[in-house]
């Protein structure tokens, strides 16, 4: 609950820095000119709507009816898209805008397209069902023929087998009529039946068949050998072909009714030969004729299609627009008149001009006698927060506000962030041959931007893309940082100048066990190239990135209890600078301040004395001597007094501010100490809510205490804590160097070892694969989340709240991409 | 010696990449102060983590002992 200080006086205002100045604003406009007023301010995007019937369920609100109507259309055609994607027809792309289509004629011209469609398509489904089953009939005919005509032939040669009796092998189908042959008195008269049964079902079906009519029937079966296309599914299906012979009405009965249960089509077929003929000459004729009209009918369908994709994006956009004002309109409350609509929403402060004149011209174009009026209210209700980004800095910003967005007017940590997270990504990755792989990547991405924005990319591709200037940046450190470290693709180089290093004596003899000596300069830039490979390598290294991540962590820590120095200065608030500010600084610098401190000298003076031995006992036995720990004279001295502020900080942390917040809030509300003596003991316990912007202030002493309580306990803990995560910065960038040195000597140089082309060529690919899916893809991830985390924690607790909200204006460029 | 011209180098490259980036993109005082900034944090953090390096290995306490190898 802080007043808003509006404008701090010590600094210039910075682009990013705080969230820009917003004002709650209200419009009344004529119930003529509504509907484009609000299409001009969604075009325009810059005004977040409140909702002024909240209360009212959807049905109960003014335009609900105008939202059936656009939910009808976007039916339509969602409709359209579907038989469009089926018949693989594309939307043309939007090229021109038309702004002046009118929503009416959209919906006749929709309803029309929808009706003639749906006809065209069953007409379709008909033709095509009468297909299938003309095809069905032309198989059953061919085979039930190869049937009759087979048994045909074989029984007039049993005939003339039994009249010139010969030794003569068997005809392996016998004939279909033999029990006639052995007693042709009685005749019986058979009838039968032919169709088509699915093959999974035809042994079932047969069996089925023998037992209903207690084996008085006899079957036959031929296999289609390709898939049929059933006419009531639609589908391919393999069918075999059947004749079922019968005697008798009853058992012709249960066969139909089988034949219905197994979706066995049945087909006539006459047994006279010429008939037979005759049939499959009308059915192919038939045929022919059901193709062409069913082209034709798809030809017409396609060209419809086509009418309608030419137009559909248009439309689309056209109906989400609609959509979408109606949902706004409904935001807005009616005047108690009846003629005109009351609208409240956040604007920025910048826009005010570019609104007021987006309502005139809404009011000119609309016809209306009377102008829209435009005011400022104001208000104790929190502001949403609104940054103006670009493409560039939107990705941090996004960043940022995943942890929590800025409460209005706090100072976002996103200006620093997008220095400081790159970097400290680079120093878990630095390698420079690595950087200029991730460089090239990313500039690929960067340099196709404009083609890759309006294509639809895949999930993983779509985050890559949105965050490629991020990546381009942390790649830009990482050779930065690759130079230091002097690793390229784990491989030191001397750059900058010869090693400083070198053999103790000219016969070089000591070098492997006791090692080499410095005799020249430092190397100017960066890891010295010949403790890549040492034996005293990790020691060395251990030691130096341990030590350079306690100082950039003390650093950064630094800079964000510096950004809380600002945030005070800007809403004016001294009992934030005085007993939060300085004591954390002393706290903090006193002790890990002193820490990196006591490095630096270590370094510069060559000494040997043991920092954690120093900085233990600077707590646990201050008084000691020093001895040969000795750093600067007066150490002890100096690390007394220190112990002795650091300590006094804590209670000026905690303390001071809760009684002085609660002696300002007395004083404010002096005057409303007259107020009966039951409002007031009630008051102290009300839970305000968040909407009340005209109510009582409540002060809970004893919450604030705890507040407070927390927040110390936070700072001191975490102030250690704090410093330790730091050096997840040593540990990402050795685990990066080891994999790296690891890849390069076990894959790389075994494989050149052997003095075989497919051996190296083997290794090569092992290698490239291996970097690019561990060190490229892996520790990328790996580092940005570690980087993350730093920023989200250690940096951002010593300043950041992140309870505010974001400003989501209505905008139309946004239903452009939404699949709603 | 060496630490006070590289550190003058640095000093010199800041201010020729402010002094580019007012000249290519001036869009009005806040975004130049915010541009400022930006450079002024970059020219910091790459100056820092030289100087670490640099002054780790002026009077070093461990030397390099070569592997057997070569």
């Amino acid at each position: 609950m802080g007043e808003s200080g509006g404008g701090g006086g010590c600094c210039p205002p910075m682009d990013l820095m705080r969230s820009e100045p917003m004002q709650l604003v209200q419009l009344i406009v004529p119930m003529e000119s509504a509907h484009l007023t609000v299409s001009y301010l969604g075009d325009l995007g810059l005004v977040q709507f409140k909702d002024l019937n909240s209360e009212k369920s959807p049905f109960q609100r003014t335009y609900a009816a105008q939202i059936k109507r656009c939910g009808e259309m976007a039916r339509k055609i969602r409709f359209f898209k579907d038989q469009m994607s089926k018949a693989g027809v594309l939307a043309k792309d939007l090229v021109e805008k038309e702004n002046d289509i009118d929503l009416d004629d959209v919906e006749v011209r929709l309803g029309e397209l929808e009706a003639e469609l749906v006809e065209i398509n069953a007409n379709n489904d008909k033709l095509q069902r009468s297909y299938n089953e003309l095809m069905e009939y032309k198989l059953v005919l061919q085979k039930a023929g190869d049937f009759f005509s087979s048994a045909h032939r074989s029984a007039t040669a049993q005939q003339t087998e039994a009249e010139s009796p010969r030794a003569g092998a068997d005809l392996l189908e016998s004939p279909l009529l033999q029990e006639e042959k052995i007693d042709s008195t009685k005749q019986v008269k058979l009838g039968f039946l032919t169709g088509l049964v699915p093959r999974e079902k035809s042994m079932v079906f047969e069996r089925i068949l023998f037992r209903a009519t207690r084996g008085n029937i006899f079957t036959r079966q031929s296999v289609i050998e390709e898939p049929v296309i059933d006419p009531n599914s639609g589908e391919k299906a393999e069918k075999n072909v059947f004749v079922v012979f019968f005697s008798g009405e009853r058992a012709k009965s249960k066969i139909l009714k089988i034949c219905e249960a197994f979706g066995a089509n049945r087909y006539p077929f006459s047994e006279d030969l010429g008939k037979q003929a005759q049939m499959i000459t009308e059915v192919s004729g038939r045929l022919t004729e059901l193709k062409t009209t069913i082209d034709a009918g798809l030809g017409q369908r396609n060209i419809l299609l086509e009418t309608i994709g030419s137009k559909f994006e248009l439309w689309n956009l056209k109906v989400r627009k609609e959509k979408a004002i109606y949902h706004t309109l409904n935001m807005l409350s009616l005047d108690v008149t009846k003629k005109c609509l009351v609208a409240e929403g956040w604007s920025p402060v910048f826009a005010s001009k570019e609104i007021q004149d987006a309502l005139e011209r809404a009011a000119v174009d609309s016809n209306s006698q009377v102008g829209s009026i435009f005011q400022v209210l104001r208000t104790k209700e929190l502001p949403p927060t609104y940054f103006r980004t670009n493409k560039f800095t939107s990705a941090i910003q996004d960043i940022v506000d995943a942890y929590g967005v800025a409460k209005y007017q706090e100072a976002n940590p996103g200006v620093f962030t997008i220095v400081t997270f790159p970097f400290l990504f680079a120093v878990m990755f630095g390698d420079w041959g690595h950087g200029i792989c991730l460089l090239l990547a990313t500039m690929y991405l960067i340099v196709r931007e404009k083609k890759l924005a309006s294509q639809k990319l895949g999930d993983i591709m779509e985050m890559a893309f949105g965050g490629r200037y991020v990546i381009m940046m942390m790649s830009l450190f990482s050779i930065y940082t690759g130079f230091i470290y002097n690793e390229f693709f784990s491989i030191a180089l001397p750059l900058f100048a010869p090693s400083a290093y070198d053999c103790r004596d000219a016969s070089c003899s000591e070098a492997t066990t006791i090692g080499l000596i410095k005799v020249r300069d430092t190397y100017p830039f960066g890891l010295d190239p010949v403790w890549h490979g040492s034996r005293s390598e990790l020691p060395f290294l251990n030691s130096l990135k341990m030590k350079m991540s306690i100082l950039l962590g003390v650093s950064q820590m630094n800079l964000g209890i510096i950004m809380s120095f600002f945030n005070a200065i800007f809403f004016k608030s001294k009992v934030n600078i005085w007993f939060q500010f300085v004591p954390q600084m002393i706290f903090l610098n006193s002790l890990f301040g002193y820490l990196s401190a006591l490095i630096i000298i270590k370094w510069c003076t060559g000494s040997q004395a043991d920092l954690y031995h120093v900085m233990i006992y600077m707590f646990l036995s201050p008084t000691d001597e020093l001895g040969e720990n000795q750093l600067f004279p007066h150490q002890k001295t100096v690390q007394l007094v220190l112990l002795f502020l650091a300590l006094v900080s804590v209670p000026c942390m905690l303390l001071p501010k809760p009684f002085i917040l609660k002696k300002q809030h007395e004083a404010r509300h002096q005057g409303e100490s007259y107020a009966p003596l039951e409002e007031t003991d009630e008051s102290l316990h009300v839970e305000t809510n968040g909407g009340g912007s005209h109510g009582h202030e409540e002060f809970e002493f004893s919450e604030i205490f705890v507040h407070q309580l927390i927040h110390t306990i936070e700072f001191v803990l975490g102030a250690v804590s704090n410093t330790a995560s730091y050096l997840r910065l040593w540990a990402l960038s050795l685990a990066h160097s080891e994999l790296s040195s690891v890849f390069y000597e076990k894959v790389l140089l075994l494989a050149w070892g052997y003095n075989n082309v497919l051996i190296l060529i083997v290794g090569i690919l092992v290698f490239v694969f291996a970097t690019v899916g561990v060190l490229l893809v892996m520790e990328t991830l790996s580092a940005f989340l570690h980087a993350l985390r730093l920023h989200w924690v250690e940096f951002q607790n010593k300043f950041y709240e992140g309870d505010g909200y974001k400003f989501a204006p209505f905008t139309f460029i946004l239903t452009g991409n939404e699949d709603e | 010696m060496g630490f006070l011209v590289t550190t003058l180098i640095f000093i010199v490259v800041g201010i020729i990449a402010a002094l580019c980036a007012r000249i290519c993109c001036n869009k009005g005082p806040s975004t130049n102060l915010l541009h400022l900034t930006l450079v002024m944090t970059a020219t910091v953090c790459c100056w820092m983590m030289w100087a670490i390096v640099y002054i780790a290995q002026m009077n070093p306490l461990i030397v390099p002992i070569l592997s057997e190898t070569e």
